[in-house]
């Protein structure tokens, strides 16, 4: 006899036919068990209250109506009291069921967390962008403002108020892209230096960032276009161990302060004395590989006081003031940094190359 | 530049051994690439920079290298074994332009037979790279590589009257140098002639008929110094670039011409017996005398930071050859002929400070100075890129160049042109950055990346009167899928309104009033009726839309590719809306639905003009669209929802009833739209 059928007879006819009061409750909270425990989701715990509980239909309603209501007298009490401890267990247990469904799915009805989320689309800084922002705000945080000057360039800007000498070899090592006579693709950074004592007077401190051209054709190592940054100070009292030590922070600061520095001596028109600088190899730690060529350091950027001729042009003068300024590929920076081998990818948009940099 | 251990052994003592000596050149500036051991030899490849013709050569590195270790340098024999008749009975030599050629020598040789040269003397060339020729043309190669000056020999000969004239070329000239090249001279090039004709391209290359060759007997050797500008205009209209011209273009030693031809007359007896006749010829009308360089002991710490004690810098200078006075303030210099680059304290300081050694001076920080500018767009700018990010646009880099065709097509005023470009399609600088889009999205297309989200901002270029200008531009280039494909999410393609999200959320935080699409305007590269002009305000800001089918096609683009343009310099004009809090409201907004039935040809944006301003009213949008068999011809479906909202009260029923009956009102009055049934 099911549990249906023995909830719909009235309890006398049990009594009769040999079920005691205990074993008739018994067997209700057992088959509730039952049920209790194969219901893993919410619908299945409704279904259950609604069969249990329910107002009208539920069986423990019946079970109040055939067995309570028709219970003899002597036994009043006694179903009275299982009716009642057995709803409180009934609804005691269905809304601690409903609770821990609500809060977490059981297993084989829950989800596949291994499945992948949609896609979020989050675009990517460009790398020499994100050297840039680096540097900047190194340079930020040595009081170093920022200056901006034009890529279409005087012939005067670009050399011959830097101390390039007319007719000098070194012009022909720019490899310059001409506009007009005069006017070209500004062949480095170093323009902004006179544009900027131009127009101001020492103190300064100044960083520049912006793009530069060669005649170059472009392969993985050449490109006509590319990035650089442009450091410069003026004032009394600015010395060669200045440039040593303001360089020293710099690139300590970003390369790892376990790096070594190495200035060379070296020859830019515009400063004197020169060098260039070079720093131990971040991928060998100066133990010599092929990326620094089994030399153990890295050529990084080119440095030096700013010349007096320099001075001379811009109308400041060279015995009250002196001034260091140093000039760095920032693309060559980013492909060390994150390891690229080819300059042409950081100019072509391809998206498989730019999202590595989110 | 290869050099020799064993040839700097001539000169100078070196003990230590080779990594060690190329290391200490390095770091004194003269930079040693390589150090490599070819046939037992020890070979250092050194590049010298621009400002050191004066190191191009062997004894010029052992000097440095005696500099650096403070060893006293051994010069080569220069005695020679002369006889009668003196060399200016037998040669003449004049300088028709003493400002182009300042200085020439020579010597005489007779009765030499021409020949290969000694086995160690081919040998040295030979590991510098020098392919040997004859006795006499490698004789004059060694003593360029040894010391540094180059000479030429001439078969004397073949000199008419055995003159040496030093002019330049007249114009109709011509020369064939010893490469064969028949050269069409002018006035602007020096050259050395003979009675009649041109011999030799002054400086650069000899001519072929005065070449030595085995007949050749007798031997002009010419040791000269020519003006450095000129040699270098000559060279480069040539496009030649010799041994000689690279050292005279940057200056040779204006003092080693009698050496150089005392040196070689001392070679010629271990190359070919021969006779030397008696004495140099040596033109040399205006002997030059540079002033000398005030050395200030003060300026040593004043611009170097540091000390540097006496004796250092007395001994460095004093290897470097430079002569010495020392007085109370420092010292007075007088530098040799050879280093024009030393003609000033600074320059004196640079050479103490290299060799001195740029490592043993202390590194500092400058003391610090006044607070910081940051550049004048760059807060502008950092806020729409980290928008262009979020929205999903990788940002990208392209080249300044496109070719002048694109340039017309997608450029909005003429290109500038550059002189020498890289290539043809790289012709001019770009007045337009869409094509420079359009290549990006095709090759990532071409890499089966579909939906690619790109973003620029850079530069672009105009000629404007006798200068130029370089305004600013953030383009985006878009295509694809709207969203990347996700599990049970159908993706459905980019259009003309998620490239106007995108701009909109671009430009929300600039300081506009008003911003409008004019669907007009956009240039004729955009699809007409999908592409607007952005105003802000009434400016113009930007334009964007579908690319025009057409000209996608044309790249075997076959989905729509979207572009936008936002001129950053009208948003800088505009800059950035002030940040601001403003009291939130204490009630919900009221929102209340028309469905609309609107004529066809009135768009949203006059929609919402005719309704106009209202009191709390704070949104109009629109909340579906519908066009159809329901909808009768003539019309479209609008279900506008408008949101009131008094930010610290309820509004009543009756407020709303009254408000949204204007908003009937007007429509009905304005555009004859009526509401639905």
């Amino acid at each position: 006899m099911s549990i249906e059928e023995k909830t719909s007879q009235k309890l006398p006819e049990l009594l009769a036919a040999g079920k005691s009061v205990d074993g008739l409750y018994a067997e209700l909270c057992s088959v509730f068990d039952q049920e209790h425990q194969a219901a893993s989701s919410p619908e299945q715990v409704k279904g259950l209250r609604d069969r249990w509980l329910g107002r009208k239909n539920g069986l423990l309603a019946a079970a109040n109506n055939h067995w309570l209501k028709a219970a003899p007298g002597e036994l009043k009490p006694q179903v009275g009291r299982l009716q009642n401890e057995t709803r409180k267990r009934l609804e005691a247990a269905l809304e601690q069921a409903a609770k821990a469904l609500e809060i977490s799915p059981q297993a084989g009805e829950g989800i596949d967390v291994t499945l992948p989320g949609p896609p979020r689309a989050i675009g990517a800084t460009h790398p020499v962008r994100l050297v840039e922002e680096r540097v900047q705000s190194i340079f930020h945080g040595l009081g170093y403002s920022v200056a901006e000057g034009p890529e279409i360039e005087t012939y005067y800007h670009n050399f011959e108020a830097l101390n390039f000498p007319a007719d000098h070899p070194a012009v022909d090592e720019m490899d310059t892209i001409f506009v007009a006579d005069r006017v070209l693709l500004r062949t480095h950074t170093s323009p902004i230096q006179i544009r900027v004592m131009e127009q101001q007077k020492p103190p300064l401190r100044y960083q520049v960032y912006g793009k530069v051209y060669r005649h170059d054709t472009p392969d993985s190592t050449h490109s006509p276009m590319f990035h650089q940054m442009e450091g410069f100070a003026v004032d009394e009292k600015i010395t060669f161990c200045d440039l040593k030590g303001t360089l020293d922070y710099f690139l300590k600061e970003f390369f790892g302060s376990d790096i070594k520095l190495r200035f060379r001596p070296s020859f830019f028109p515009f400063t004197e004395p020169s060098a260039e600088v070079d720093i131990s190899c971040i991928f060998c730690a100066g133990r010599g590989c092929r990326i620094c060529k089994q030399t153990g350091f890295i050529e990084l950027l080119g440095c030096g006081m700013i010349d007096p001729a320099v001075f001379h042009h811009v109308g400041y003068d060279a015995e009250r003031y002196s001034g260091f300024a140093f000039g760095v590929g920032l693309d060559r920076i980013a492909m060390l940094t994150y390891d690229i081998n080819d300059i042409q990818l950081l100019f072509q948009g391809d998206v498989r190359f730019l999202r590595q940099f989110r | 530049m290869r050099v020799l251990l064993s040839w700097l052994r001539d000169f100078v003592d070196i003990s230590e051994p080779p990594e060690e000596v190329a290391e200490a050149l390095t770091m004194a500036g003269m930079a040693v690439d390589t150090v490599t051991e070819h046939d037992g030899e020890t070979v250092f490849d050194l590049d010298i920079t621009a400002n050191r013709p004066d190191a191009l050569n062997h004894i010029g590195i052992a000097r440095e290298i005696g500099a650096i270790y403070r060893r006293p340098l051994r010069l080569p024999a220069t005695d020679v074994p002369e006889a009668d008749p003196p060399a200016a009975e037998r040669a003449s030599i004049e300088i028709a332009d003493p400002e182009l050629c300042p200085r020439y020598a020579a010597r005489v040789a007779l009765g030499i037979d021409v020949k290969p040269a000694p086995e160690w003397m081919r040998r040295r060339l030979e590991l510098c790279n020098i392919r040997g020729i004859n006795n006499l043309a490698d004789l004059t190669n060694y003593v360029l590589l040894e010391m540094g000056h180059p000479t030429h020999a001439f078969d004397l000969d073949l000199l008419e009257e055995s003159k040496i004239i030093v002019r330049r070329a007249k114009a109709e000239e011509s020369l064939r140098t010893l490469d064969g090249v028949e050269r069409t001279l002018s006035s602007d090039h020096l050259v050395i002639a003979d009675a009649g004709r041109p011999v030799a391209l002054a400086g650069v290359m000899g001519g072929v008929e005065t070449e030595i060759s085995d007949s050749t007997r007798n031997v002009l050797f010419e040791s000269a110094w020519f003006q450095p500008g000129s040699i270098r205009r000559t060279s480069r209209h040539f496009g030649m670039h010799t041994e000689a011209s690279h050292r005279f273009e940057r200056g040779a030693d204006i003092e080693a011409p009698i050496w150089a031809a005392d040196r070689i007359a001392h070679l010629l007896g271990r190359v070919s017996p021969g006779t030397i006749l008696r004495g140099v010829l040596d033109a040399y009308p205006n002997v030059v005398n540079r002033p000398p360089i005030r050395l200030r002991r003060s300026s040593i710490p004043r611009l170097l930071g540091t000390e540097i004690p006496d004796r250092d810098v007395e001994g460095i200078l004093a290897a470097l050859g430079v002569e010495i006075s020392a007085h109370e303030w420092g010292w007075e210099l007088k530098p040799p002929a050879r280093r024009l680059d030393l003609e000033r304290e600074i320059d004196a300081l640079e050479e103490i400070a290299r060799v001195y050694g740029y490592d043993r001076f202390p590194s500092r920080l400058p003391e610090s100075a006044s607070g910081v500018t940051r550049a004048p767009f760059a807060e502008e700018e950092a806020r729409l890129r980290s928008i262009a990010r979020s929205l999903g646009y990788h940002e990208t880099v392209s080249y300044s160049f496109i070719s002048s065709e694109e340039a017309q097509r997608y450029g909005a005023w003429d290109a500038v042109r550059l002189k020498n470009p890289i290539s043809e399609q790289w012709d001019v600088m770009r007045n337009t950055a869409v094509p420079s889009m359009l290549q990006a999205l095709e090759h990532n297309l071409n890499r089966k990346e579909p939906s690619p989200r790109l973003v620029e901002i850079g530069r672009l270029y105009r000629r404007q009167g006798d200068s130029y200008v370089e305004p600013p531009v953030l383009t985006l280039g878009a295509t694809g899928d709207a969203r990347p494909a996700a599990l049970g999410e159908r993706t459905r393609p980019f259009d003309f309104f998620e490239l106007k999200a995108d701009v909109t959320a671009l430009v929300e935080p600039f300081d506009f009033e008003a911003l409008a699409f004019d669907p007009q305007g956009a240039p004729s590269y955009y699809a007409p009726g999908r592409s607007a002009r952005l105003l802000g305000d009434g400016n113009v800001l930007g334009c964007l839309g579908e690319l025009d089918p057409l000209l996608a096609r044309e790249r075997k683009i076959r989905q729509p590719v979207f572009v936008a343009e936002l001129f950053l310099g009208s948003l800088q004009e505009v800059g950035l809306r002030r940040r601001q809090h403003r009291a939130l409201p204490r009630v919900p907004a009221v929102d209340r639905d028309f469905s609309l039935l609107v004529p066809e040809g009135i768009s949203f944006a006059e929609i919402c003009a005719a309704i106009g301003q209202q009191a709390h009213l704070v949104k109009l949008e629109p909340a579906e669209l519908f066009r159809g068999s329901q909808v009768p011809a003539g019309r479209y479906g609008l279900l506008l929802r408008a949101s009131w909202q008094k930010p610290m009260e309820s509004l009543t029923d009756e407020q709303v009833n009254v408000y949204a009956s204007q908003i009937v009102a007007r429509l009905s009055k304005k555009l004859g739209i009526e509401q639905r049934a």
